[in-house]
């Protein structure tokens, strides 16, 4: 029954908005990127245009393929996490959103298989936007011929982004428990908005290796410099959150009143 | 969609009750509905119907007493049992994005039904001028007769509706109350469905039970109810009030002949 599951989460994304609209927003970063980078390089055009080229030197950004792909392993880690969040409300919560919810829950389909299917549409999902964005950050860069390019630097890059990627997906599964206890949207855009800034406040404290919501900000040098490799510890803890998180979402469905 | 062999009743509820914190939802209820017939579950708004069918179908979780659906407990993990059932839980709902035939679609998918099965639930429900249509761009009555289409999709041999003639028009109505009744009649389907409109299971239901404040307060066949309504009409109504209630269901047989309807 799993793969009946999947292919109707799969069937229940088509013509839905939500999904052009996250790639949408999740794209503008690179350009936003892109055109700060331009400015940094251009600043007499820039000051024609009106466009801020004071402040964009102040905060003392190079305009080169290292710095812009340094930029792009952030934004998939720190605002990913965030566009995350809002995919996983939006694939659990619909159904309260929509009143299907009660559909859904009693039908010869085990709920677990359920929770599992929506986690792989999830998956999916996230891959596409991450996969969308590189390529359109790679493109924009060749367009802004920028320098100190090479195939090691995007090399790591990808393996980077890929981790950062991994990372932000494992920290997911909160985010859906939070929307079938809430049964909507909004406390879990609540809880991923709390959960960042606390992963903000924490990664600047001697636990940030152990609180999972300030790995990929420390990782990524959201707050500090970048690190090169994950401390074991944090790796475990991340994968903890995943897995206690998708148990809560199956035990919510399973035990909980699940009245809209 | 023929009634299983299976001699065990339909619904077996024993002692089941709902506590949301200090309000008493459902109180000790005892019910036992069997197989083949169509039951009316009647109460006014906020009697405990719907909290009693949520339970029903495992959506919530009793705080005490135990349901038996077609000779299974219902408790968490159960879902074998709901291939058995269809159901409609008060509005109707589907995805908005999504065409008619595509919410079909994923009712066979999930219930592990034919392909034909959604060509039959459209038609049956007479939705093909709307089968390519998204369910968000559909009136009321054709959300509803979506939700029952995606109720009888699987063949079912339960049916347990939540306030099933909700948004239709009284032709519509007429359509979906001969529609019950053929099923049980000719397929040996069980019904279960409530209303707070006597008037609406009146005319189908083979017993009616009548819950109040979560309790069952009275349970008898049709027949034994329509009498003890005749004696208190005569009893406790006056002439104009009787002439009043007569005029409503002229008016509405009249409404239905003009309408194309089938009185």
């Amino acid at each position: 029954m799993f793969s009946d599951a999947l292919v109707t989460e799969f069937i229940k994304l088509r013509r839905s908005k939500v999904t052009w609209a996250t790639l949408a927003a999740f794209s503008i970063a690179p350009c936003a990127i892109a055109l700060f980078m331009w400015i940094v390089r251009e600043p007499g055009r820039a000051a024609q245009l009106g466009l801020l080229g004071t402040k964009a030197n102040l905060a003392g950004i190079q305009a080169t393929w290292p710095a812009f792909l340094s930029m792009l392993t952030l934004i998939v880690g720190v605002a990913g996490m965030l566009m995350l969040a809002f995919v996983v409300a939006y694939v659990f919560g619909r159904e309260y959103a929509e009143g299907t919810a009660k559909n859904l829950l009693a039908l010869p389909v085990a709920r677990h298989w359920i929770v599992l299917a929506k986690f792989v549409v999830v998956l999916a999902w996230w891959l596409v936007l991450v996969a969308a964005i590189v390529a359109e950050s790679f493109a924009i860069g060749a367009l802004l011929a920028l320098p100190g390019f090479s195939a090691g630097l995007a090399l790591a890059t990808l393996r980077d982004v890929v981790l950062v990627a991994c990372a932000a997906y494992l920290l997911a599964p909160p985010i859906a428990w939070i929307t079938v206890l809430g049964r909507g949207y909004l406390p879990a855009i609540g809880f991923a908005l709390a959960t960042l800034a606390l992963g903000d406040v924490f990664s600047h404290t001697g636990w940030a290796a152990w609180f999972p919501w300030s790995v990929v900000p420390l990782f990524v040098g959201a707050v500090g410099a970048r690190r090169t490799s994950v401390a074991a510890g944090s790796v475990v803890v991340v994968a903890l959150t995943f897995v206690l998180g998708i148990a809560a979402t199956i035990a919510q469905l399973q035990y909980a009143d699940n009245a809209q | 969609m023929t009634a299983s062999a299976d001699a065990s009743p339909a619904i077996v509820t024993r002692a089941l009750t709902k506590r949301y914190h200090d309000v008493l939802a459902v109180d000790a209820l005892d019910l036992d509905v069997r197989r083949g017939e169509i039951y009316g579950f009647l109460g006014r708004n906020g009697a405990g119907k719907t909290t009693t069918i949520r339970m029903l179908l495992g959506l919530i979780r009793p705080s005490g007493g135990e349901v038996d659906v077609l000779g299974r407990r219902i408790g968490p993990g159960e879902t074998s049992v709901f291939g058995r059932i269809g159901y409609l839980v008060e509005s109707a709902t589907a995805y908005p994005n999504l065409t008619v035939r595509e919410n079909l679609d994923i009712q066979r998918r999930l219930t592990g039904s034919p392909q034909a099965a959604v060509a039959d639930a459209i038609a049956l429900l007479r939705l093909e001028p709307y089968a390519d249509r998204r369910a968000g761009r559909l009136s009321l009555g054709n959300k509803q007769r979506l939700a029952l289409a995606r109720t009888l999709l699987h063949k079912p041999e339960l049916l347990v509706l939540d306030e099933p003639a909700n948004a239709l028009d009284p032709a519509g109505i007429v359509e979906v109350r001969e529609l019950l009744r053929s099923l049980a009649d000719e397929r040996g389907v069980t019904v279960f469905m409530s209303s707070h409109i006597l008037a609406e299971v009146a005319h189908l239901a083979d017993r009616i039970g009548i819950v109040h404040e979560g309790r069952l307060i009275e349970e008898c066949p049709r027949e034994e109810l329509a009498a003890k309504a005749r004696a208190f009409s005569a009893q406790a109504l006056t002439e104009q009030e009787r002439a009043d209630a007569l005029l409503t269901m002229d008016l509405e047989r009249y409404f239905l002949w003009r309408t194309g309807g089938d009185e």
